[in-house]
């Protein structure tokens, strides 16, 4: 399956002195290529690719938030911070704002696979808390109503 | 004191550091756990093992250094000139408490129906330290519902984890297979397979040996007992040389598990699949119970009593044999056992033939102990992990030795050294070397002669025609090896730029002796350059060196002492026999006819013995061919002592009867020798032992006190245990290079030797050994897989000169060319019927069956 993108594999190993360092760029180029998540043929792939263990790529992937391992998504991924700050702050209440307005529980994807709602560890944002992020982008000092607006925003 | 023995090529920073207001003086950098251990203070973990790299996650080591806020991880932090540490504080107290009270909070508590529920690290610690109420009212975060296998020996239980991640290290950092992750994170991480998969690994269970929770299981053991019903004997694992202690338990008789301990024995809490899944041929159906006898010439074997296989013995075995008898024992047998055999065969049989294993030449043997400086005593494995250079050569230490394997890994990982691997099959320990050398099988003759001549033209500012003259004997040696003059080159350069350089040799040396010398010679000239050589050999049968130094040999006595009269080895026994001059032959402990490289010359000779006695545990090969078969004792039936292959004596203990009629092998030895002589003798074991060490300098202060020692520091190296050097008049013989019985149509050459989960044939009866096993198999390189359009898995006709044999493809990457390799351990693939005697190593082709 990422027969498709040779080049852009050769050249993202050409960055690094170690083929390994190059696990979490494969995993990204792999997740695109599906369509958001990470299948287990695709982590296979990068491991016989980078002369690893499939499991080593796997613990990888595991790691980060942003990867979604054998579990696919809508087009558009949201993390609501749970940290102390956003607690504090009422990020339960944004979470459950938003579980009504997708009409999905955390963890799920939308019937239109528009969304799926996730939660995140501190995203390094306390300053402006409530915080989430929809895909590369921060939405920060969030309340009912902005949120209504955001979503609006993403035809 | 520092926890490692002192080298002398370190230079030691001694730094002053107060624990709990006691001053004490370490090596700079020293953990504080250890520091803190070493001066008595008891710390808990969980995460932290000596053996492995440390991580700081369990945060049970938590303790106050004065001056700083935070409380430190003990087991990640070194300590610092002048600091002052407080171990044992309230705040300390009440950290560990509360990191407890975090772990219970998802543990699956379900203490009634767990395997580790009495020996549980985390119900100690909870006892000890712990919160005894739980605070936390929240649904328990659950991994899975039921547990899962992930081998056919491990079962699995996530919901108990916690988090310490030493299954995952040992498997990466010790057992070098990798093949288990920790994924996800914080209470959420799980350390299981790719996709909790079934796992195709080593199943060696270290991952179980050292969880200190219910997570990792064995399956074979599970939920057969609780361990304060288990009955134990601290023991030592006798599949190999490595010498591993362990422990091994029974309920009710029957043995059902075997573990390794912390810090207790060179292995500390590492085994392999064969010592811990290994057990079950004890307590085996096909067990011997009873002396067997064949009435009648041609006839079957049938059961009858000691006294009526006694009497036929009596009757048919001369007891002033002289030449026409022989006895070969097995290198399995205690020390005491081999020493009494001998004893029997010298003094009451009057014969000069005997000999220990049923494979190598006994000139071969001689020639080996003296490269090897086995006659100079033992040489620790530790010691040779000091070196800057190891040298692996003619070993497959993976499979054959695989905690020597270990040790190496693990050590050479922590240090700057090189560790070089000569042969011709890719294994495991590969990716540890600096240095890979694939020569052909039976060619580390041709590579050692090589280096020793590049070595040799590097010292000596040689004439023109002396520069062409090794010129062209040099590359002969390449070509007959297989390798190129840069593998030679940056062998010899490494060679050359180190100070103290450890050569493991291992048993193909044994198999093809033309090497030995080579072996002596690369030796010499190493020490002739001022260079610290040590030599440790690598051996595959437990007892092996304790069989030879107690000179169940037909050259020497025990300690090497020159045999006034040479006697013949397996090799000449059996020629006599095949020429119809042997009366008698008395086999303990050894399967000739199933392991002696040349089946067809094996079975004829030892069928035209004209009275064969074998004892044994099992129905043998070579037991098959008897006039009387007597029923000995397994390794957990018996007292006694074990040499491993560094020279180190270390003790065997009974854990239970000999099943049936069965009975103690030195008993067996001796009643035989009083058959003859009422006198013969000492009566057991330990008088015995009395007799080795007043008649051995090398065994004469041999300490075996270190048994059942726990040490918490990991000082695994008891040095008191290894054999003392003696002086010994061993000579090397030359050995000329046989060549190869057949031609060239059969493109492979044959490698053989132990498969990682067998040892001899004597594992067979071991189901879960078996069981791991999807088919014999037969290995390749994978260039030679793709040549030939053969794929792994695939069922291929493996033919030979007369014998041909239908196994699994596998497929090696990294294996020389033009090599295959069939493990011996096989009844259905018996690999010696390849074997010619006489000739070099065999030919094979593969083809699609």
């Amino acid at each position: 399956m990422l027969e498709n993108v040779k080049e852009e594999i050769q050249a993202t190993l050409k960055k690094y002195p170690v083929k390994k360092s190059a696990v979490m760029d494969l995993l990204r180029i792999a997740q695109r290529e599906a369509g958001g998540h990470l299948t287990r043929e695709a982590m296979d792939e990068i491991a016989v690719l980078l002369e690893m263990q499939p499991v080593e790529v796997n613990a990888a992937a595991k790691f980060y938030t942003m990867y979604s391992v054998a579990r696919p998504v809508g087009r558009h991924r949201i993390w609501v911070c749970r940290n102390i700050s956003c607690s504090l702050m009422g990020s339960d209440h944004i979470m459950k704002h938003l579980e009504q307005a997708l009409g999905v529980k955390k963890g799920e994807t939308t019937s239109d696979k528009k969304f799926t709602l996730d939660v995140a560890e501190c995203l390094g944002s306390c300053g402006t808390a409530p915080m989430m992020q929809i895909d590369d982008e921060f939405y920060e000092n969030l309340d009912a109503k902005k949120i209504d607006g955001i979503l609006k925003g993403f035809k | 004191m520092g926890l490692q023995p002192i080298n002398p090529y370190k230079r030691y920073i001694m730094v002053t550091v107060k624990i709990n207001g006691k001053e004490i003086t370490v090596e700079d950098n020293t953990l504080i756990l250890d520091a803190a251990r070493d001066a008595g203070y008891e710390i808990p973990t969980f995460c932290y093992q000596a053996d492995l790299m440390g991580i700081g996650s369990c945060r049970m080591c938590l303790v106050e250094i004065e001056g700083q806020k935070k409380l430190q991880p003990s087991c990640v932090t070194p300590v610092l000139h002048g600091i002052s540490i407080l171990t044992e504080t309230p705040t300390v107290m009440s950290a560990r408490a509360s990191m407890l009270e975090f772990l219970l909070a998802n543990h699956a508590m379900d203490c009634p129906v767990c395997d580790k529920g009495g020996e549980c690290e985390l119900q100690d610690m909870v006892y000890k330290y712990g919160p005894h109420k739980g605070r936390h009212a929240e649904p328990k975060f659950k991994f899975h519902e039921k547990d899962y296998a992930l081998s056919p020996v491990i079962i699995k239980n996530s919901n108990r984890c916690v988090q310490c991640m030493k299954c995952v290290r040992v498997c990466r950092e010790v057992v070098g297979r990798n093949v288990l992750g920790a994924l996800g994170r914080g209470d959420h991480q799980e350390p299981t397979s790719f996709f909790r998969s079934f796992l195709d690994c080593d199943a060696d269970g270290n991952c179980i040996e050292v969880c200190p929770v219910g997570c990792f299981m064995r399956l074979p053991y599970r939920y057969k007992t609780r361990p304060w019903d288990l009955k134990g004997a601290d023991t030592i694992c006798p599949y190999c040389a490595t010498g591993c202690r362990m422990v091994i338990e029974h309920r009710d008789g029957e043995v059902i598990r075997a573990r390794a301990q912390l810090g207790v024995g060179m292995n500390s809490e590492t085994l392999c699949a064969r010592g811990r899944f290994g057990y079950e041929i004890i307590n085996s159906e096909a067990r011997l119970t009873t002396p067997l006898v064949r009435r009648q010439r041609h006839g079957t074997l049938e059961p009858a009593t000691w006294e009526e296989a006694f009497r036929i013995i009596k009757e048919r075995m001369p007891s002033l044999g002289g030449n026409t008898v022989g006895g070969i024992a097995g290198a399995r047998l205690a020390t005491e056992e081999l020493y009494l055999f001998q004893k029997l065969m010298r003094e009451v049989f009057k014969t000069p033939n005997v000999d220990s294993g049923s494979r190598w030449d006994a000139a071969a043997v001689e020639g080996f102990i003296a490269a090897t400086d086995m006659a100079e005593g033992g040489v620790s494995v530790f010691d040779c992990m000091e070196a800057d250079t190891v040298f692996v050569i003619g070993s497959q230490v993976s499979e054959e030795n695989p905690v020597t394997e270990y040790i190496i890994r693990r050590i050479s990982a922590g240090r700057r050294m090189n560790v070089i691997i000569a042969g011709p099959r890719a294994m495991k320990l590969d990716s540890s070397a600096n240095l890979l050398l694939r020569h052909y099988p039976a060619a580390e003759a041709a590579l050692l002669s090589a280096v020793i001549l590049d070595i040799n033209a590097a010292k000596l500012a040689a004439s023109a025609d002396l520069t062409a003259a090794k010129d062209a004997k040099l590359d002969g040696h390449l070509k007959a090896a297989g390798l190129t003059i840069d593998d030679v080159r940056a062998l010899a350069t490494k060679l050359r730029n180190s100070e103290s350089i450890a050569i493991m040799a291992g048993t193909e040396f044994l198999r093809y002796p033309h090497g030995i010398e080579s072996l002596n010679l690369l030796k010499e000239l190493l020490r002739s350059l001022g260079k610290k050589v040590r030599v440790m050999p690598l051996l595959d049968r437990s007892n092996q060196r304790g069989a030879w130094e107690m000179g169940v040999h037909p050259a020497f006595g025990p300690g090497y002492v020159k045999a006034p009269a040479p006697g013949l080895g397996i090799s000449g026994m059996l020629d006599a026999a095949a020429d119809n001059s042997m009366d008698a032959l008395y086999i303990a402990g050894a399967d000739p006819a199933a392991l002696y490289p040349d089946e067809a010359h094996v079975k004829e000779a030892l069928s035209k013995v004209r009275f064969l006695v074998v004892q044994d545990i099992f129905l043998t090969e070579t037991a098959r061919l008897a006039d009387v078969v007597l029923p000995g004792a397994s390794f957990a039936e018996k007292d006694g002592m074990l040499t491993n292959q560094e020279g180190r004596a270390q003790i065997i203990r009974k854990l239970l009867p000999p099943p049936g009629k069965a009975k103690v092998d030195l008993d067996i030895i001796r009643a035989l020798g009083e058959m003859y002589d009422r006198s013969f003798g000492p009566k057991n074991a330990a008088l015995v032992l009395d007799e080795i060490r007043r008649a051995q300098p090398m065994y004469a202060d041999v300490s075996l006190a270190f048994n059942n020692k726990r040490n918490v520091d990991n000082k695994l190296d008891n040095k008191a245990a290894l054999v003392k050097g003696t002086k010994a008049a061993l000579t090397i013989r030359k050995f000329e290079q046989a060549a190869s019985g057949q031609d060239a149509q059969y493109p492979f050459m044959l490698a053989t030797g132990n498969h990682l989960f067998h040892s001899g044939r004597l594992t067979n009866y071991s189901k879960t050994l078996n069981d791991l096993m999807k088919g014999m198999t037969v290995e390749i390189s994978e260039e030679d897989a793709l040549a030939s359009g053969l794929a792994a898995g695939e069922r291929v006709l493996v033919s030979g000169a007369g014998f041909s044999v239908t196994l699994m493809l596998t497929v090696k990457k990294g294996t020389k060319r033009g090599v295959a390799f069939i493990a011996e351990n096989f009844d259905a693939a018996p690999v010696n019927r390849f074997f010619r005697k006489g000739k070099g190593a065999p030919r094979v082709k593969i083809t699609k069956a």
